[in-house]
C-alpha cells in the first residue's frame, strides 16, 4: 500500500529577530500514513500537531525536512485539489449562508454548475445538517452546526485526504457521537484521514495507528492493538499481611488494599513472580492473575510521562 | 474563476460592514444637503456644489479604500477563515488578486452610488446634466484603485495600524506632488536628493485632482482627455507593481 503522507525529517523552529532558534515547535518528526487508514495524531496542547498539519497544507514553512502528500511534494496545487482540511474551532464567513459558504468553497475547487450544486447538497446531506438551515447565515448556527459545515467543506472534493485537527473539540455529546460515525464512515469509504485529537475514546474507536509526540518528537507510533496489547497483568490476593502491601507498593506503586485483600491493577509482567512469591511467602491466597488490556489513555500517558510530561 | 469566487465574497463581506455602509450614508446625505445652502447666488451656489459633492466623494472614499483594504488580509488571519481557503487548491497570488479586486468593487460601488446622488443633485438644481463632473468623479476611483494597491501591499507585512498612518501619510505625500517637485530643484543638495525620492518613488496622487478645472471653467487643462488617459495608465501600472510586491511579500509568509 503507498503512503498518503510520507513526512521525514520535518522540523519547525520558530527564530527570534536574531534568526537564534527559540522554539522548536516540530522536531525532525518522520512518520507515514497508509492510504486508506483512519491515523490518530497524538500530543498534548502545543505539542506540535497543528503546526505539522500546517506545515503539510502549506500555510506555514518547514525549517527542514521535507513530505510528501500522495507522492508529491509539500505545496503541490494538484495535490490540494485531493486533500482537505478542518482546523480546530474552525471560523467562517459569519454573514454567509450554509449554502452560500460551500458554494463558496466549491468554486476554490474550480468546479462549474451543475456539479458545484450537486457536491454541496449532497456534502451538506453527508454531515445530516437540516436543510432548514442551510440559506440561514452562520451566525445563527450552534457550534455543533458549524462543525458539521466545517466537516461539509472538507468533503465538497470528495478528497483522497483529509486533516482534521480536534475535530470534535467542545462539541455536546451527541453532537460529538454523530461526528465521530461521520468520521468512521468517511474511513469507511477509503478515504485516508489525519486524525489530530486530544479525545483518545474517539482515536481509539476509529483510528488503526496512531502516533504520539511530545515537545514536536515522535515518541511512539504503531497499531493500536500493538501499543495497548498486554504487558500488563491484574492481581487479586486476600489474606496478605499490611508488611507484604508495604513491600508490594515498593515494587509496583499503585496497589489497592482494604482489610487484607488486595488488587494490583496494573503489574509488569517481569514483577509478577516476586509479587506472588512474597504473598503466597506470607500464606496469603491469590484469587486471580488477568492479562491486563491497556487503554490508550494508559499508554498516551505512560509515554508521554516517560519523557517528563510537562 | 478562484480570483473572481474570492473577489466576490470579499465584496459581499465588505458591503455588509456597518462602518462602510455608514460612511457611504453619512457621504450621501451631505451629498443630497448640499442644495440646502441656501445664502449664495446661484453661480456661488452651483460652484460650492460641486466643490462639496467632489470634496465628499474624495473624502469618503479615502476613508472607505484605507479602511477596507488594510483589514481585508489580517482579519482573514485573525479570523482564521483563511485556513480553509489556502488549504484548497487556490494560489498566493489567486489571494491576493481576490482581495484586491473585492476591496476595488466595493469602492467602485460607493463611488458609484455617491456619484450618481452627486449628479442627480445638480441635475435638481442646475435642471441640466453635468456630464463632465464625472470625469472628477472617475479620476477619484483611480486614485482610490492606486491607494488601494498600496494599503494592500502594507497589508501583506504591516498591522492594521501602521498600515492605517502609512497609506494616509503616502496619500497626504503624494497628493503634494507640485511641492516636491518644487523641491528637486532646493540648491541644498540633501532637500534635493530628500524631494526626488519622494517625488520619483511615492505614487502622485496630486495628478489625480481635477476638481479645480471643474469647479472653475476658467481654468483649463492642456490636451484633457491625454492627461486623464496618462493618469488612468499611470494608476494601473502602478498598482500592478504594488499588486507584483505584494504577491511576493504573501507567498513568504507564514498565516
Amino acid at each position: 500500500m503507498a503512503a498518503a503522507v510520507s513526512i521525514q525529517g520535518l522540523t519547525k523552529k520558530y527564530l527570534d529577530i536574531w534568526n537564534k532558534a527559540e522554539i522548536t515547535a516540530v522536531d525532525h518528526l518522520n512518520l507515514e500514513v497508509q492510504e486508506g487508514e483512519i491515523f490518530g495524531f497524538l500530543g498534548r496542547n502545543g505539542a506540535g500537531k497543528t503546526t505539522t498539519i500546517k506545515m503539510l497544507l502549506g500555510l506555514i514553512f518547514p525549517t527542514e525536512g521535507s513530505a510528501t502528500i500522495l507522492g508529491k511534494p509539500l505545496g503541490d496545487i494538484n495535490v490540494k485539489s485531493q486533500v482537505s482540511y478542518l482546523p480546530e474551532n474552525p471560523y467562517f464567513y459569519e454573514s454567509m449562508s450554509g449554502w452560500d459558504v460551500m458554494d463558496f468553497y466549491a468554486r476554490l475547487f474550480r468546479l462549474s454548475e451543475p456539479e458545484r450544486s450537486k457536491r454541496v447538497k449532497a456534502a451538506l446531506e453527508d454531515v445530516h445538517l437540516d436543510p432548514k438551515a442551510w440559506r440561514r447565515p452562520l451566525r445563527g448556527y450552534s457550534k455543533g452546526m458549524l462543525q458539521r459545515i466545517g466537516i461539509a467543506q472538507a468533503l465538497i472534493n470528495d478528497p483522497k485526504v483529509l486533516f482534521l485537527d480536534e475535530p470534535t473539540s467542545g462539541l455536546d455529546p451527541i453532537a460529538h457521537a454523530e461526528l465521530r460515525e461521520i468520521i468512521a464512515s468517511v474511513g469507511r469509504r477509503g478515504k485516508t484521514v489525519f486524525l489530530s485529537s486530544h479525545q483518545l475514546p474517539d482515536v481509539e474507536l476509529v483510528c488503526s495507528r496512531i502516533a504520539i509526540i511530545h515537545h514536536g518528537k515522535l515518541l511512539a507510533m504503531g497499531k493500536i492493538s500493538e501499543l495497548t496489547a498486554g504487558e500488563k497483568v491484574e492481581i487479586r490476593a486476600t489474606e496478605v499481611t499490611d508488611g507484604v502491601i508495604e513491600k508490594i507498593k515498593s515494587i509496583c506503586g499503585l496497589v489497592e488494599a482494604s482489610e487484607g485483600k488486595l488488587r494490583i491493577p496494573s503489574a509488569d509482567e517481569a514483577q509478577v513472580n516476586g509479587i506472588i512469591d512474597l504473598i503466597r511467602t506470607d500464606k496469603g491466597t491469590i484469587n486471580t492473575i488477568m492479562p491486563h488490556k491497556r487503554s490508550l489513555e494508559e499508554v498516551f500517558v505512560e509515554t508521554v510521562m516517560k519523557e517528563g510530561g510537562a | 474563476m478562484v480570483t473572481m469566487a474570492i473577489a466576490k465574497q470579499t465584496l459581499e463581506d465588505m458591503l455588509r460592514r456597518k462602518i462602510l455602509l455608514i460612511l457611504l450614508i453619512v457621504a450621501v446625505g451631505l451629498i443630497a444637503l448640499g442644495p440646502s445652502v441656501g445664502f449664495l447666488s446661484p453661480r456661488e451656489s452651483s460652484s460650492v456644489l460641486r466643490s462639496l459633492g467632489l470634496a465628499v466623494i474624495l473624502i469618503a472614499g479615502l476613508l472607505i479604500t484605507v479602511l477596507s483594504s488594510i483589514q481585508v488580509i489580517p482579519t482573514e488571519i485573525e479570523r482564521r477563515t483563511i485556513y480553509t481557503v489556502l488549504s484548497k487548491p487556490v494560489n498566493r497570488y489567486e489571494f491576493v488578486l481576490g482581495k484586491f479586486l473585492g476591496g476595488l468593487f466595493t469602492v467602485f460601488v460607493m463611488i458609484a452610488a455617491m456619484g450618481i446622488v452627486f449628479l442627480g443633485v445638480l441635475w435638481y438644481q442646475e435642471k441640466h446634466l453635468a456630464p463632465e463632473m464625472m470625469k472628477g468623479v472617475m479620476m477619484t476611483f483611480f486614485q482610490m484603485m492606486l491607494l488601494g494597491a498600496m494599503s494592500i501591499f502594507f497589508s501583506t507585512f504591516a498591522t492594521p495600524v501602521v498600515n492605517f498612518f502609512l497609506s494616509f501619510g503616502i496619500f497626504m505625500v503624494g497628493n503634494m506632488s507640485s511641492v516636491t517637485e518644487s523641491l528637486t530643484s532646493n540648491p541644498n543638495p540633501a532637500t534635493k536628493v530628500l524631494a526626488s525620492i519622494v517625488h520619483f518613488l511615492l505614487p502622485n496622487f496630486g495628478n489625480f485632482n481635477i476638481q479645480n478645472k471643474l469647479i472653475n471653467p476658467s481654468v483649463e487643462i492642456h490636451n484633457e482627455n491625454v492627461f486623464i488617459m496618462q493618469n488612468i495608465v499611470y494608476a494601473v501600472i502602478y498598482s500592478s507593481v504594488l499588486l507584483i510586491m505584494a504577491i511576493l511579500v504573501f507567498d513568504k509568509r507564514e498565516v
